[in-house]
Formats: C-alpha cells, sequence, structure tokens
C-alpha cells in the first residue's frame, strides 16, 4: 500500500489517470444522482429547449430533440463501462486459457490453438467485428460479442508467450518432478505468475475496448437509439459542425477521458506491480 | 525535398495551362444529391435521377412556368382523337449525337419504358401504344379515358434509338438489353446539358449543349458537377468556403439556418408533395386500423412543424389537413390542420386488436436524411406515451428501396417525402395507395382497400374538374378513417445557394416556378453570376 501511494506520488500523470478513472467510474455509477435530467437517457423530446449552447442548466449544450448532453455522456459512459468489463471478463478467460495449454503442452496442441489466433489476429479488428455487426442485429448483447471476439486473441498471445518463459522456470519443473498434474502446473504453478501482466493489460484494453465500441456506434452498429453512447453522439452530431460543436466535442471528449485515464491507470498498475515492458 | 519538384512543377505547369487558355472563363455550378444518380431515363424515380433528366433529356410537354397546365417542347402541337392523343413534333431538333428527331425515337422511348417496366413507367399504364404516323407525328392509344396522360408525358424522356440501337448489350429478344448498360452510363438525349462522365455513386459532370435547339443562354452554367451523398457538414463548409453553390434539400434545417445567417441565399420549390408517415398496413400490429389511428392520434404534429422551421418566414413544411395536399384536387381547406389527440389516441388503442405489451414497433429513418432522425425520436416518445414500445433504426436510401420489395422486409414505420411526379395529383397518391402499387419506396403501406382503389380509378378518369375533386375529396375521407399513413406536414423544398449563382425557377417567385418538383432545377434557366 505504502510503495503504491509512493509510486502514485512520484509518478503525477499516474495519479492523473487514477482521478479521471475514478471520476469516470463513480459518474457512471453514480448518474442517477448527478445528472440534472436522469429522464433524458431515455425516449424523451423537449422541442422548447432543443439545440442550446452549453450554459445553465444545460452544461453540455442540449441535442437537436432537447435532450441534456451531460446527463446523457454520464448515462452512455454506463454502457461503455459495462461493455468493456463485460468483453474482457469473457475475453480475458477464454484467451488466457487456450495461451496457457498452448504454452505448456506444445507440439500439435500449439500448433492447432496458435494458428487459429492467427487467423483472428490476421483480420483488422474493427473489419472483424464490422463483418459481425452486419449479420447480427445492432444490439448492446451482439456489440458485446463482435467485439470479444476480436479481443480473446491478443491474451492467448500474450500469455502462450509467458507460458513459454514461465515454463523453463524451476519452480515449474520442481512441480513436475513431485508428480503435480498438468492442470495444477498450468492453473497454480504458472498462471499465477502471468496475472500482473494480465491485470496490466486489462486496464490499457478497458479504454480501447470503449473505443472499439465506439466506432461501431458511430458507423451505426452498435447501441440503438434512444439508449445514449458516445460513438453515436459523435457521429449524429458530426453533421451540425461546426455550427453545434457541442453535440460533437463533448462526447469526444468523454471518450477521449476514458481512453486516456485508462492508459494512464494502466501504466500505473505496470509500475505498482512490477511488469516489464 | 527531391519529393516536392515533381508536384511542384506539374502544379506551375497546369497553372500556366489554366491561364493560357482560360480567355473565356468556364463557369462552373457545384451542387449535391443523395446517391444513387440514375442517368438511365426509364428507371428514373427520385429527385437526384430528376435533376439529371430534366436536363440531359426533353419530353414532348413542359408544365407552363408561373401557372398551371402544360405547354408544347419537343412537340409542337397536339389534339386529342377520342381515347388517342396526337402530337406534332418539332422539325428543328437534334440530338445531342447529331441525330435528327423523329416520331420513331418518341415510339422507341415509349415501347422502352413500357418494356423495362421500371423507374416511373405505372405512369403509362393506361396507354396501350405509341404509333408513328409519320416521321413528325405520334399517336399514343389510350385504352380508357385518362386525365393526367398529358403530365405523365414530363415523365417520357424522348431517347435516341439510332445511337441506342448501335449500344444494344445482350439480353433476350432482338432489342437486347434495350440499351440498359449504354444508358446508365451515357446520355442519349437531346437536352441542354451533356454528360460528360457519370459514377452514381459519386458524380455526374455535364457540359452545355452547344446545338441545344431551344439555345442555351449564355449566362447559364457551362459544367455542371451534381456530386453524391456529401455529408451536411462537408456541404455546410464548402458553401461557406465559396467551393459548392447548390445544396440538396436535405440539410437539416439547422444547417441550412446558419448557411443562411452566414449570407447564403435560400432557394424553394414547391411541388405538390408532403411529408408522409408511413405505416406497414401488411404486418402486425399495423394491419389493424384501429392500431394506425392511435398513432395517427398520438403524433405531435406541432412539434413536428417547429422542426422544419428556418427563419420566420421560410420553413420546410406548413401544417398538414390530409392526405392530399392543401391546393390540390380533394384537400381539405388550409384551416383544417391535423392536430394531436391523446385521448382519442388512447380510444383506438383500447379498440385494436393487439396489445402494447406485445410488440415493439420498428421506426426506421433514411440515413442519408438526418432530418428523419428527429421525427424518430418524436414518434418513440409520442408513442411511449401510449405505452407502446419502439425501436429505431437507420436505414441507407439503397437498402430501404430494397427492403420495401417485400411486405415481411418493410419496416413498420417508414418515412418518406413525396411529391406528385409530374405535378398531377394522380401520381402522388395512385403510386403510394393503389394496391397495384405496393411495395416501392412510395408505396411500403402495402394498402390494399376497394374504396380507395375505386377514388383513385375514378380520378384519373374523370375529365372535368368538379369530378375529379368529388373523386379526390371521397379518397381523402376514406384514408382519414383508414389512417394507412400520418400526414406529417406539407413539403417545401428549401436549399442553401451561393451567391455565385441565380435561379428564378426556384426563387419562390410564384411566376417562374413550375409546379412541378425538380424542374427549377433546369440549368439552361439558371444564371451564373460571375462572383
Amino acid at each position: 500500500m505504502k510503495r503504491t501511494a509512493a509510486i502514485l506520488i512520484a509518478n503525477p500523470l499516474s495519479a492523473f489517470g487514477v482521478l479521471l478513472i475514478a471520476a469516470v467510474v463513480l459518474g457512471a455509477v453514480f448518474a442517477d444522482f448527478i445528472a440534472p435530467f436522469p429522464e433524458h437517457r431515455g425516449a424523451v423530446v423537449d422541442f422548447a429547449n432543443f439545440n442550446r449552447a452549453p450554459g445553465w442548466p444545460y452544461i453540455f449544450g442540449t441535442d437537436l430533440v432537447g435532450r441534456d448532453l451531460f446527463s446523457r455522456i454520464l448515462y452512455a459512459y454506463r454502457i461503455s463501462l459495462l461493455l468493456g468489463v463485460v468483453v474482457l471478463a469473457i475475453a480475458v478467460p477464454i484467451g488466457v486459457t487456450i495461451g496457457l495449454f498452448a504454452g505448456y503442452l506444445g507440439g500439435w496442441a500449439e500448433y492447432v490453438l496458435m494458428r487459429i489466433t492467427d487467423v483472428f489476429l490476421s483480420i483488422p479488428p474493427l473489419v472483424l467485428a464490422m463483418s459481425m455487426m452486419g449479420l447480427l442485429e445492432p444490439t448492446l448483447t451482439n456489440g458485446m460479442l463482435a467485439v470479444t471476439a476480436m479481443w480473446w486473441p491478443w491474451y492467448t498471445r500474450l500469455v502462450y508467450n509467458l507460458t513459454r518463459g514461465e515454463k523453463e522456470e524451476g519452480y515449474v519443473l520442481a512441480a513436475e518432478i513431485i508428480g503435480a498434474s498438468r492442470l495444477h502446473v498450468i492453473f497454480r504453478e504458472i498462471l499465477p505468475n502471468c496475472v500482473p501482466s494480465i491485470l496490466t493489460k486489462m486496464t490499457l484494453d478497458l479504454g480501447f475496448v470503449i473505443l472499439i465500441a465506439s466506432s461501431l456506434s458511430f458507423l451505426g452498429l452498435g447501441v440503438q437509439p434512444p439508449t445514449p453512447d458516445l460513438g453515436s453522439m459523435v457521429a449524429d452530431g458530426a453533421k451540425y459542425l461546426p455550427d453545434s460543436w457541442w453535440l460533437t466535442v463533448f462526447p469526444g471528449l468523454a471518450i477521449l477521458v476514458a481512453v486516456f485515464g485508462f492508459n494512464l491507470l494502466g501504466d500505473a498498475l505496470r509500475e505498482i506491480l512490477g511488469v516489464d515492458q | 525535398m527531391k519529393r516536392y519538384k515533381l508536384p511542384l512543377a506539374a502544379a506551375l505547369l497546369a497553372a500556366t495551362v489554366l491561364t493560357g487558355t482560360n480567355a473565356v472563363a468556364q463557369t462552373v455550378l457545384r451542387l449535391d444529391e443523395v446517391a444513387v444518380g440514375e442517368l438511365d431515363p426509364g428507371k428514373a424515380s427520385d429527385y437526384a435521377d430528376s435533376i439529371l433528366m430534366f436536363n440531359v433529356y426533353d419530353t414532348l410537354v413542359l408544365p407552363k412556368q408561373g401557372g398551371p397546365g402544360y405547354v408544347p417542347h419537343l412537340a409542337e402541337s397536339w389534339e386529342t382523337d377520342g381515347n388517342d392523343y396526337v402530337f406534332a413534333l418539332r422539325d428543328d431538333v437534334t440530338f445531342q449525337s447529331g441525330n435528327p428527331m423523329t416520331a420513331e425515337d418518341v415510339v422507341f422511348s415509349f415501347d422502352r419504358m413500357k418494356a423495362l417496366g421500371q423507374g416511373l413507367s405505372f405512369l403509362f399504364e393506361n396507354v396501350d401504344a405509341a404509333e408513328a404516323v409519320d416521321e413528325r407525328t405520334v399517336r399514343f392509344k389510350l385504352s380508357q379515358p385518362y386525365s393526367p396522360f398529358i403530365a405523365s408525358l414530363v415523365r417520357l424522356p424522348i431517347i435516341d434509338k439510332k445511337l441506342v440501337m448501335e449500344n444494344l448489350g445482350e439480353g433476350e429478344g432482338e432489342m437486347g438489353d434495350w440499351g440498359q448498360t449504354y444508358l446508365s452510363a451515357n446520355s442519349a438525349g437531346t437536352g441542354a446539358y451533356k454528360v460528360t462522365s457519370h459514377n452514381p455513386q459519386q458524380e455526374t459532370v455535364m457540359e452545355r449543349n452547344a446545338d441545344y435547339f431551344l439555345g442555351v443562354p449564355d449566362a447559364a452554367p457551362d459544367t455542371v458537377r451534381l456530386r453524391y451523398g456529401l455529408e451536411a457538414a462537408t456541404v455546410r463548409t464548402l458553401i461557406a468556403q465559396g467551393e459548392h453553390d447548390i445544396s440538396s434539400q436535405w440539410l437539416p434545417p439547422e444547417v441550412i439556418k446558419s448557411l443562411a445567417a452566414d449570407g447564403a441565399q435560400l432557394l424553394q420549390e414547391t411541388g405538390g408533395g408532403a411529408f408522409y408517415i408511413k405505416m406497414n398496413t401488411a404486418k402486425p400490429p399495423l394491419d389493424d386500423a384501429n392500431c394506425r389511428l392511435a398513432l395517427a392520434n398520438a403524433y405531435d404534429y406541432a412539434a413536428g412543424i417547429k422542426m422544419v422551421a428556418i427563419t420566420e418566414d421560410v420553413a420546410q413544411g406548413s401544417p398538414s389537413t390530409g392526405a392530399i395536399p392543401v391546393g390540390m384536387y380533394g384537400a381539405n381547406p388550409a384551416s383544417d390542420i391535423l392536430e394531436r389527440n391523446l385521448e382519442a389516441a388512447k380510444q383506438y388503442l383500447a379498440d385494436c386488436k393487439y396489445d402494447p405489451s406485445e410488440f415493439t414497433l420498428e421506426i426506421s429513418w433514411i440515413g442519408e436524411v438526418p432530418l428523419e432522425e428527429r421525427f424518430a425520436l418524436l414518434m418513440q416518445a409520442n408513442f411511449a406515451e401510449l405505452g407502446i414500445k419502439s425501436e429505431i433504426r437507420k436505414v441507407p436510401w439503397a437498402l430501404f428501396t430494397e427492403q420495401v420489395t417485400k411486405p415481411e422486409n418493410t419496416p413498420n414505420i417508414s418515412q418518406i417525402f413525396v411529391n406528385a411526379v409530374t405535378g398531377d395529383p394522380d401520381t402522388l397518391l395512385y403510386p403510394m395507395y393503389h394496391s397495384s402499387a405496393s411495395g416501392t419506396w412510395q408505396s411500403p403501406e402495402y394498402l390494399d382497400d376497394e374504396q380507395v382503389d375505386a377514388a383513385l380509378e375514378k380520378g384519373r378518369t374523370e375529365t372535368t374538374a368538379e369530378g375529379r375533386e368529388a373523386a379526390y375529396a371521397e379518397f381523402n375521407d376514406r384514408l382519414m378513417e383508414i389512417a394507412p399513413s400520418i400526414y406529417a406536414y406539407d413539403r417545401q423544398s428549401i436549399f442553401a445557394a451561393s451567391n455565385r449563382v441565380n435561379a428564378p425557377a426556384l426563387s419562390g417567385d410564384p411566376a417562374q416556378a413550375f409546379g412541378l418538383d425538380g424542374m427549377g432545377f433546369s440549368f439552361r434557366l439558371m444564371e451564373m453570376t460571375g462572383e
């Protein structure tokens, strides 16, 4: 704990990242209390107040049907964070397990598993997600599915490389000599030693998942209206640039803050957990 | 540094060449529309297609500028002979290819329209045949009295038969593909402008036809670049920077408003049309008229009008009074405006055989028309007050025109701007509501109603003004009763334009206007100001 505090103090950028993410997460979780117009997350129109520039009580302005942008951004963070967490919660266990087996077992298992992974890695991520979304209905669940499908191979790669290094280590050999089962070696010996790297990557990735999900909805393939979503807010607002700039700038900044914050936090975590670059 | 030398040299060379040859400055008019630009006159149907068609091709008659009725154009005169119409053609018209225009070409154009059966060919359902009596005389034989026939002719562009026959593609029968491949990329008309390059997704470039039979005034643009699918923000910036001249009518009102505030002029066109919110009557839950009436009463008409206001006296729409735009045969008086009535809506919903908790409406909006997204959100909020759930779907125009060909793929609710394609109410209403015309972008309602069909048929066979008025009034009443659509507002097309161009036919002066959508874009009537 002391070490963590020391690292954060020594590295103000990391501390800033922690603050940003704390703000984003708290804003999303307590949106119901913070948002000045919580009902604007849904099917509400208010043509008396549409297309208002930032001011009071609409600090980020209103959109073209009169909904408060600040409130909608808070609720959009909810969706983004939920999406990030769910995607990683599915992609990481799958990717890590495949990576562990491929790295530890070697031979045919390695060949087959890693070539499958390579196939997924060879398709540009956004293209893969777009083609999946093209086939499926554009909903939040399918959006998560599409992003998950493109995300797990990166963890397989990471863990595969780590496992190949770890399996030559003395503690692994020792466990093997005393007759530990393969599963024991993989999950109880090697995996714990990979956790710091995985955690660091997950933190960094949360930002990127949010970015990719926003790109999908920017293209109209993500969450559907009236549910607030940062990517579609940017896309809709772009038609009204430069006059109604707040429609694009604030949701865009919101994406920036989340991605930037998770990056800084990932860096901080890397130092705290002592992970090599 | 070395890398820059070549482009720099090329640029200098280009600059020299341009200044050298441009002793007389070429004037260029730049405008945009939604993709796809269909150049084949037998397939043309939407606004972009109409702009192409009215400039590249000519028709036997034209709508009269500044008044109702039609005047001869490629024809010199016409007379009726029972159900037949006989046209005498001008003898001084040549195609852009140099071939003279004769009665054979008119017959060919008509036969081709019928054979392809696409685009606006339904206008000629009641015409059995066209015959060349002699080189300068054409007889159209109608199967029954059809009062909008002369009006329909503004949608029969005359094609260069000889040129097309030289370029027939493969296909069944002696006419092959009827020149479809050729005409989708090349012009074969008599029009004031000829196509120099055409990419239906990107841009059509046209230049003036120096041999046009009426002559093209010097002030008219030398070259016209019609671009497709530009983003609203792009058009906004291009016009502000002086790199674009006329926007499409699909810009959101805010964008037109800010362009006007920057000094852009506003052009307008009223072509007898309306904004229709169409309900798919062939698919639950909107196959029950009570459900449709519930939606029609729940819709907030006043909020919709407010949304399309641009300045104090210019708006993209005026209040609707029913299925027929004010001013046309059968329209209700301008004072009978439609209003929201939530109580009535609830009553209708209670009588509907579907329970709102058991369905989710699909509300679509055309991706190229951002304004429609707001109408979708307005409807979503309005219908939610009745306890009806809905999903909003963005559909690109090309996909939409595909979806509507099957009732099961057609969204519950679609939003369409429709205008009378010939200026006659028949061409506005028949393609939308007659049971034989269902399954096009104009008719995603899939309406099949005997009374409606009967009234529409009466409207096109009646020859007197009173008879037509009565038929369409009856039609209007029936359409209010069964509500296949929500009649959102009577529309007016507004375009933002630079001050480099004058367009008298679009100036809003009734004496200069054509009562036909798209005709105001006849480039030969525009004047480049040289600014």
